[in-house]
């Protein structure tokens, strides 16, 4: 038989396309339902946040941080404070660090909690996406309590954090912990056990270890080729070298790794919480800063272990107020470049599969 | 094979659960304390520090004062630009007065960007429609309350010193002159 | 039984016949109206929402303010499109749509129904068509994305048509005839034909899900890869008929899943048409309740579950009975 001539077609998905979770475009080359090339394109959503740093002093650039990734604002701020300090060598009191540690860990579980819900939205379930902003609606009013915004938190200061906890705060985290609990085991029996879905993401949008390396990847994504890398564990921050929990592997690198990934690693960030909750003290929330904070001239760079990855922040100073020049290693931006790799070769409807398990947020990617 | 009964089984047990969806327009969210909305502006309270304009990341405030005759400024005009504010709450924090507070009010939706420049008379109408004004109000009123009350004891006192004694109908008057004094010794402390 | 189905066709007859489809064709438009009222409540509930609640009391005016809303949209037709066919495609889907409702027999006293010998096949034969209408629709709007769910529907419609065909087999064994009137009254005097033929029954649902297009083989529609599928470029009353058509669908195959399956309007103490409403209610839930839940399956494992896994146990189904209904 005399092999049937097939065309290729472009296709432009994005950057209004209903999966592509914000203004992201993807322009693939397909024949038939295969994919033959993915060209990626970003910047729909660039606000140059790194620019507009260079013009603000360093306690302006913290309510930019919100916008980056938008679903992990407290991890965002606290990456840029925390280079701050680190440069600046500060000392934080005890409450604050604590205050911290659950602020960023309840955002994580909120985060990842909305990466199951679009993900199961991208494959075409819908009703999960509806019940994680139950409990991440429980999160966010803790938020809203505790600074007052549901989703710019603007909460980290330079040397501690703006808001003590409301009174009874700490007991609704610690309501919260069981609730959450229960809820992770009603999403294992919706969600991880269905056939469907599994048979849609076992073995799909594989990379190995040497690739996620190659390609720089971190977070979720590295830890999903079994690769041991948790900037909190690996490079302890803060104070979570006092806190037990697990860093959770997968083996395979497939998408299923990665989501039951994000599964777990709500649970340790639940264990986190529980344990901060329970060793949080009395004591001042803001640490003793300059009025003015001008940072000594030089080059920082602090990592933290984002609710995606790697988030760096890199500060070059030459001693005024404002930075430099102020670079952010985003890692939603990072892990988007192994997509084209993965997508080459498989087929359309896996597009979506693989594309919503890199985790990208578009706020992030575009900076 | 039953991991998808179980799901089944996940979706039919939310059926008679409580809903929780808000009938938002007739049903406002209540919002917690420190809710950080459209601001409010109080121009009695603002000395013209300018911090709030100098620390606004996005530039969206801008506001002028004059000196009065007694060498003290006062605001004129006070306008924040809510095409460009974020809400981020860092002009309230540095406000040494508190004059510029935030609201509980987030419903700024409008059909023209213009309406969303909102002048000082917008942000001190907010300010007593929407704001701290009742609780200020209440604070000012207990205080007046506190200070009559006190000048009526040292009233009492002084009278009973004399060796008089002191009726309760008197207490109105014993006010007046305890009002009075307050306000002459306010213009006493300022310069003729 | 009124009789008009076999009299002699007369003005009077005639009048009646042209009435009575009227009046159906009303009816169901009405059903329908409120079947989609009906998904979005109850996914709504399922999703602890409160569905439509706007329009109207409790929101019943919804889809008729929908409707209304698609009805006086302006109508586009892409500028690169190939305008006849555009046009033609909703037609095609929709009108087979509603023909087959004309076999499916409501009630007792099937005063609508035509009482026609070969009901099960034509109503196979009469879907079958519609796919025609999406590909159409899908080819003609020269939109990439709506060619690829014309394409994907057409694979899977046609797949998807061989077990659901088989799988009625089995009741047509049982019964010996194709007149769906025939089946339900055998149902009436034995027992619904879900005992006997329950993987024949699963099979139908599970082929008749693929062949409404619905969750979770909603792939040629597939609204997070697909945007909308093959009516993309649809807007207005055009989109309206293909929506129309999906429900019509909805409403026809369980109302025919009813009459194979589950004794169709026969039942006790009740009327015969309530008991067609509840039988056929209870699937429509049914088809609701796993969109609710399900993801979507993928195109290639849909086209292996359908030639792999359906059609031989629809084959394997297919023999037993033939054996059973030979002894
Ligand atoms: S809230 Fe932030 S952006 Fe808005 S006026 Fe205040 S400082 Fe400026
Ligand atoms: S910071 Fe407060 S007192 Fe100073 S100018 Fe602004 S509103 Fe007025």
């Amino acid at each position: 038989m005399s092999t049937l001539r097939s065309e290729e077609m472009i296709l432009n998905v994005g950057p209004q396309h209903p999966s592509t979770h914000g203004v992201f475009r993807l322009v693939v080359t397909i024949d038939g339902e295969e994919i033959v090339d993915a060209d990626p394109v970003v910047g729909y959503l660039h606000r140059g946040t790194e620019k507009l740093a260079e013009n603000l002093q360093y306690t302006q650039i913290i309510p930019y941080t919100d916008r980056l990734d938008y679903l992990a604002s407290m991890i965002n701020n606290y990456a840029l404070v925390h280079a701050v300090e680190y440069a600046l060598d500060l000392e934080i009191p005890e409450r604050a660090e604590h205050l911290r540690i659950i602020v960023m860990e309840l955002n994580r579980i909120a985060s990842h909690l909305l990466f199951v819900g679009a993900y199961l939205l991208d494959l075409g379930a819908m009703s999960p996406f509806l019940y994680v902003f139950q409990e991440r609606e429980r999160i966010v009013q803790l938020f809203t309590e505790i600074c007052g915004a549901r989703l710019t938190y603007n909460y980290m200061r330079i040397g501690g954090v703006k808001w003590d906890a409301p009174p009874g705060w700490l007991q609704k985290v610690r309501e919260f912990i069981p609730f959450m609990r229960e809820k992770i085991r009603m999403y294992d029996d919706l969600i991880s056990g269905n056939e469907i879905f599994l048979n849609r993401v076992k073995g799909t949008g594989v990379f190995t270890q040497e690739e996620a390396i190659n390609h720089s990847l971190s977070g979720i994504n590295l830890r999903s080729t079994g690769f041991n890398w948790d900037l909190r564990k690996n490079q302890p921050y803060g104070i979570y070298d006092r806190f037990d929990f697990d860093v959770v592997l997968g083996q395979k690198g497939d998408c299923f790794d990665r989501y039951w990934l994000h599964m777990l690693e709500m649970e340790q960030s639940l264990r986190i919480v529980e344990q901060a909750v329970e060793a949080i003290g009395d004591g001042l929330i803001l640490g003793k800063v300059p009025k003015l904070i001008r940072v000594p001239a030089g080059e920082y760079y602090a990592g933290i272990e984002g609710a995606r990855g790697e988030l760096g922040v890199y500060i070059v100073s030459d001693g005024k107020d404002k930075p430099y020049r102020l670079k952010l290693r985003r890692p939603s931006f990072v892990n988007l470049q192994i997509l084209r790799k993965l997508l080459i070769g498989q087929s359309m409807s896996n597009l979506i599969a693989i594309l919503g398990a890199v985790d990208i947020v578009l706020g992030e990617v575009d900076g | 094979m039953f991991g998808v009964f179980k799901g089944l089984g996940v979706t039919i047990r939310q059926l008679p659960k409580k809903k929780v969806t808000l009938m938002y327009p007739e049903v406002k969210p209540v919002w917690p304390e420190r809710y950080r909305g459209i601001h409010e502006f109080i121009p009695e309270l603002c000395i013209v520090c300018n911090q709030c304009a100098r620390i606004c990341p996005t530039d969206c405030i801008s506001l002028s004062g004059t000196r009065d005759e007694n060498k003290k400024l006062r605001i004129d005009t006070y306008d924040i630009n809510f095409e460009i504010c974020i809400l981020c709450d860092l002009c309230t924090e540095v406000c040494p007065t508190e004059s510029i507070r935030m609201t509980d009010q987030f419903e700024l939706a409008s059909y023209t960007r213009d309406s969303l420049y909102k002048d000082m008379k917008w942000l001190y109408q907010n300010h007593i429609e929407h704001g701290s004004y009742q609780a200020l109000q209440a604070a000012k009123t207990e205080e007046e309350a506190n200070a009559a009350r006190e000048a009526q004891a040292a009233n009492a006192e002084a009278a009973s010193g004399a060796g008089q004694k002191a009726s309760p109908e008197e207490a109105n008057a014993a006010r007046m002159p305890a009002d009075e004094t307050v306000s002459s010794s306010g213009k006493g402390g300022q310069p003729e | 039984m009124l009789n008009w189905q076999s009299s002699p066709l007369t003005g009077i007859g005639f009048l009646g016949m042209v009435i009575g489809g009227v009046l159906i064709l009303g009816l169901i438009l009405g059903i329908v109206t409120y079947l989609i009222y009906f998904e979005r409540k109850i996914i709504g509930w399922m999703q602890l929402r409160i569905g439509p609640n706007r329009v109207g009391p409790f929101g019943l005016m919804q889809s008729i303010a929908d409707v209304l809303k698609l009805l006086i949209k302006e109508d586009i037709v892409p500028e690169n499109a190939d305008r006849s066919l555009f046009l033609l495609a909703p037609i095609i889907a929709f009108v087979p749509s509603f023909m087959v409702l004309a076999l499916i027999p409501f009630t007792a006293t099937h005063v609508f129904t035509s009482n026609t010998q070969v009901g099960l096949l034509l109503y196979l034969a009469l879907s079958s068509i519609t796919i025609l209408g999406i590909v159409l629709g899908g080819w003609a709007s020269n939109n990439k994305y709506s060619l690829l769910g014309g394409m994907r529907s057409a694979a899977q419609m046609v797949s998807y048509e061989i077990p659901l065909g088989m799988s009625v087999i089995g009741v047509v064994l049982l019964t010996g005839s194709l007149n769906l009137n025939t089946i339900v009254v055998a149902q009436s005097r034995h027992i619904w034909y879900i005992i006997p033929q329950i993987v024949g029954f699963i099979i139908f649902m599970i082929a008749g899900l693929a062949e409404l297009n619905r969750t979770p083989f909603d792939l040629p529609e597939a609204e997070s890869e697909l945007v909308a599928g093959y009516f993309t470029e649809y807007s207005g009353f055009r989109f309206a008929f293909f929506m129309l058509t999906e429900y019509v669908y909805v409403f026809a195959l369980c109302a025919l899943a009813t009459t194979l399956f589950l004794g169709g309007w026969s039942g006790p103490f009740l009327p015969s048409w309530i008991w067609f409403a509840i039988k056929t209610s209870a699937c429509i839930f049914f088809i609701f309740w796993v969109r609710a839940t399900m993801p979507r399956i993928r195109g290639d494992q849909l086209m292996g579950f359908a030639w792999k896994v359906l059609i031989p146990v629809a084959l394997a189904n297919l023999i037993v009975t033939a054996g059973v209904a030979l002894l």
